[in-house]
C-alpha cells in the first residue's frame, strides 16, 4: 500500500451508543433518518420504532461506528438538519467513551 | 410507520369549493406564485401532462439538450441571480440524467428545485417502462424530497419545496410527479401547515462576546472564508470587519470575490493549489475566524496538520458543519450576516494594530515576495500561449461586472488563481461535487439570469465534451455566451498527477485525437476562432470580447503546463510542491 492510501484509510473510532429520534409521521422520514445514519458511518445493531399519541413517531436506533472520525453529538445535529426530523439526540451509556473532535 | 396515504400530513385544511384544475395547472401555477421566470427542461413521456400546459404559463422554458444540461443551467442561473433555480425533466432516465445535478447542487449548497415526472401511481414499484426510484435514488443528496400523491397537495407542497431549498443553507429539493396526479382535476386544495422548525437568527450575545475576546487575545488571527459569505449576503459585512480589524484573509475556492483579488487584507487562496502566502498563514496563525466554510480536504489538505496552533470560531448557518471535522472554541449559527455585523472586538477598546502588525508584515511580505511573474513565464513558454497569463489578462480586461463559469481541472485551478473577481456572485465554479462539463450550461444559465452582464465560460478539452450539445441551446435562443476553450490535447489536471504522483505512467489521459474545436462550433453555428501562439491571445481576447453573438475561442496551449504550487493528497498545507 503506498503512502497515499494510507493516509486515507482509517479504522473504526469504537464511537457506538443509542439515539431516540422524534419523526413526523411523513412518507419518507424513517428512511431517510436511517439513511443518514448509515452514510455517515454508522450500522445499527437494534432499530425499534412506535407511534406516539401525538401521531409522531420514536425511533430508537441503537448504533456502532463503521469507521471514521466520528461523534454522536454531529450525527444528532446532521439527523436534526432533515425535514421532518423533530429532534435527535443520544440516550442510554454508551459502551465505550467517544473519541473527541 | 404508516405512509401518507390520502394526502400528505403537512396538510391541515382541506378546501373542496375551488376551480377544477389539474396536477399539472397546479404546478405550473405554484411555481410562477413563487416568482419564477425561466425553467430549464426537457420533455418526455411521463411529464407530458406538464408540457401540455406549460405554453398557457407565464413561465420562460429553455430547452437544453440534455437533462444534465438543465440541471446545471438552473445552478448557473441560481448562483448568478441569488434565486432559487428550476429544472423539469421525465421520469427514468430524464431523472436519472439529473443526479449530477441535483449532487453539484447539493454539495455547493445552491438552492433549485428539480421536478421529475414519474409513471402513473398504480405502475410505480412494478418496474414500469422509464421508470426508476428517483426519490430513493437521491435521497442522500437532495435538502429534501417529495412524491407527489394527491394534486390538491401541490399547492402547498411547491411553496414549501421552494422555502426549503432557500432557506438556511441552501440546497436542492426534488419533487416527484406521477403523471396521474398531473392530469388529475380536483376541486380540492390542501392547507399545509407552516413549517416547523425555528432557527436561530445569529450566535447569542455570550457566544459573540467570547468570540471577540479571542479576537482581541489572538496575536496571529486569521480569516478564513467560504461560499457562505455570498450565499448568505454577507459581503459588506465582512468587508467591513476586515477593514476595522485589518486581519489578513485567506478563502476557499467557493470565496473568492468576497474580498477583491487585490484588497490590501487579502493573501489568495488557500489549500491544494493555493497561494504559498495563504497557506503558510494558515499553518501559522493563533486564531482562525472561519465564515461560511467548512474545512473541505481540499482546503485543509491533511486535516490534523491543518493550523496546528490556533483556535478556532466558526461562523455558519448549519449547525451540523460544529465541530465536524474540526473542534470549533466558539460557534456561532445562525444568519452569517448579522454574526459578521455583530462582531467589534474593539467596541469598548482601543485597537491594539501593534499586538498584530509583525504578524501583518509577514504575510504581506511573503505575499509580495510569491507573486506571480506572468511576463517571466510566458517568455519561457513562447511562442506557445501560457494559459495562467491569458487568464489574468482576460479577466482583468473583461468588463468589472463579468462572470466567470468554469469546468473542472487545471483550468480550473488557472481560474482560480489568476482570475480577479470582486464580487463572489462573478465566479461559478463546481466545487463540491468537482463535475466536468459543468461549464458551458451553468454559463448559459447565468447568462440568462444576468442578461447584462458579460459571461465568460473557461472549458477544457476534456470538460467540453461533457456537455458540448449545450452549444445547440447557446444558438436556439442566441445567448451571448464567450466561451474560451483552453486545449492542452490531454485530460490535464490526471496527466499531471500521473506525472507527479504516479511515476509518469500515463494512462488514458491522451485526447490529442481531439475534433476540431472550431468546425465543432461552426456546426452548432456558434462564431469560433483559434489561437495558436503568444502573439495572437491580445486580439482573441478582443474578438472574444466583441462579438455580440455566442462565440468559442479555442486556445491551444502548452500539453506539459502544470498547475503549481501543488499540496499532495494527504498532506500538510505547509508540503507545498512547485515546478
Amino acid at each position: 500500500m503506498t503512502e497515499l492510501q494510507r493516509d486515507k484509510t482509517f479504522g473504526p473510532s469504537g464511537v457506538s451508543g443509542t439515539l431516540k429520534v422524534v419523526l413526523h409521521d411523513v412518507s419518507g422520514t424513517l428512511i431517510r433518518a436511517l439513511g443518514t445514519i448509515e452514510r455517515r458511518g454508522y450500522d445499527y445493531r437494534d432499530v425499534h420504532c412506535t407511534q406516539r399519541v401525538d401521531g409522531d413517531f420514536d425511533l430508537l436506533v441503537r448504533i456502532e461506528d463503521i469507521g471514521g472520525p466520528r461523534n454522536l453529538d454531529i450525527l444528532c445535529r446532521q439527523l436534526e438538519r432533515l425535514y421532518n426530523v423533530v429532534s435527535a439526540e443520544k440516550v442510554g451509556r454508551r459502551k465505550r467513551a467517544e473519541r473527541a473532535g | 410507520m404508516t405512509t401518507a396515504t390520502k394526502f400528505e400530513k403537512q396538510a391541515t385544511e382541506v378546501y373542496s369549493d375551488r376551480d377544477p384544475k389539474s396536477g399539472a395547472q397546479l404546478l405550473l401555477e405554484a411555481i410562477e406564485r413563487e416568482g419564477v421566470d425561466i425553467i430549464f427542461g426537457y420533455p418526455g413521456g411521463a411529464i407530458m401532462p406538464v408540457y401540455d400546459v406549460l405554453p398557457k404559463t407565464s413561465l420562460t422554458h429553455i430547452l437544453c439538450r440534455h437533462e444534465q444540461g438543465c440541471g446545471m443551467a438552473a445552478i448557473g442561473y441560481a448562483r448568478a441571480t441569488g434565486k432559487t433555480g428550476t429544472a423539469l425533466a421525465t421520469s427514468g432516465p430524464g431523472a436519472t440524467n439529473l443526479v449530477t445535478a441535483i449532487a453539484d447542487a447539493y454539495l455547493d449548497s445552491v438552492p433549485v428545485v428539480f421536478i421529475t415526472g414519474q409513471v402513473p401511481s398504480d405502475l410505480m414499484g412494478t418496474d414500469a417502462f422509464q421508470e426508476v426510484d428517483i426519490v430513493g435514488i437521491t435521497m442522500p443528496i437532495v435538502k429534501h424530497s417529495y412524491i407527489v400523491r394527491d394534486p390538491a397537495d401541490i399547492p402547498g407542497m411547491v411553496r414549501e419545496a421552494y422555502f426549503i431549498a432557500a432557506e438556511g443553507r441552501p440546497g436542492p429539493v426534488l419533487i416527484d410527479l406521477p403523471k396521474d396526479v398531473a392530469n388529475a382535476v380536483t376541486t380540492e386544495r390542501h392547507r399545509w401547515r407552516p413549517y416547523p422548525k425555528q432557527k436561530p437568527e445569529m450566535g447569542t450575545s455570550d457566544n459573540i462576546a467570547k468570540a471577540e475576546a479571542l479576537i482581541r487575545q489572538a496575536d496571529k488571527p486569521l480569516f478564513y472564508i467560504g461560499g457562505g459569505i455570498a450565499q448568505g449576503d454577507g459581503v459588506a459585512e465582512l468587508r467591513e470587519l476586515v477593514e476595522r480589524t485589518e486581519i489578513p484573509v485567506v478563502s476557499t475556492l467557493k470565496g473568492l470575490g468576497s474580498l477583491p483579488s487585490d484588497h490590501p487584507h487579502y493573501l489568495g487562496m488557500l489549500g491544494m493549489h493555493g497561494l504559498k502566502a495563504a497557506n503558510y498563514a494558515v499553518q501559522e496563525c493563533d486564531l482562525l475566524i472561519v465564515a461560511g466554510a467548512r474545512f473541505d480536504d481540499r482546503a485543509t489538505g491533511k486535516l490534523d496538520t491543518f493550523a496546528p496552533h490556533a483556535k478556532v470560531i466558526h461562523m455558519d448557518i448549519d449547525v451540523a458543519e460544529n465541530s465536524k471535522l474540526r473542534a470549533t472554541d466558539v460557534f456561532l449559527d445562525g444568519s452569517l450576516k448579522k454574526n459578521l455585523a455583530a462582531l467589534d472586538p474593539f467596541r469598548n477598546e482601543p485597537y491594539e494594530k501593534a499586538q498584530v502588525q509583525p504578524w501583518r508584515d509577514l504575510c504581506f511580505s511573503r505575499r509580495t515576495q510569491h507573486e506571480w511573474d506572468y511576463d517571466g513565464a510566458q517568455e519561457n513558454a513562447a511562442p506557445g500561449v501560457y494559459a495562467p497569463k491569458l487568464l489574468h489578462d482576460l479577466s482583468r480586461r473583461a468588463p468589472e461586472s463579468a462572470i466567470i463559469t468554469c469546468d473542472v481541472g487545471q483550468h480550473q485551478m488557472w481560474v482560480a488563481q489568476h482570475c480577479y473577481f470582486d464580487d463572489p456572485k462573478d465566479h461559478i465554479t463546481s466545487g463540491g461535487l468537482g463535475t466536468m462539463g459543468f461549464g458551458l450550461p451553468a454559463g448559459l444559465g447565468a447568462k440568462l439570469g444576468a442578461p447584462d452582464r458579460t459571461v465568460i465560460t473557461v472549458s477544457g478539452d476534456g470538460s467540453i465534451m461533457m456537455n458540448i450539445q449545450e452549444l445547440q441551446t447557446l444558438h436556439r435562443y442566441g445567448i451571448p455566451l464567450k466561451i474560451v476553450l483552453l486545449d492542452n490535447s490531454a485530460l490535464g489536471m490526471v496527466r499531471q498527477w500521473q506525472e507527479v504522483f504516479f511515476d509518469r505512467n500515463f494512462s488514458e489521459v491522451n485526447l490529442d485525437d481531439n475534433p476540431e474545436f472550431t468546425k465543432v462550433g461552426e456546426a452548432f453555428r456558434i462564431e469560433s476562432f483559434l489561437v495558436r501562439t503568444a502573439d495572437e491571445v491580445d486580439a482573441g481576447i478582443d474578438r472574444l470580447l466583441a462579438t455580440k453573438g455566442p462565440v468559442l475561442m479555442h486556445v491551444k496551449i502548452d500539453p506539459n503546463e502544470n498547475v503549481w504550487p501543488l499540496v499532495p493528497p494527504g498532506r500538510s498545507n505547509a508540503d507545498m510542491m512547485e515546478r
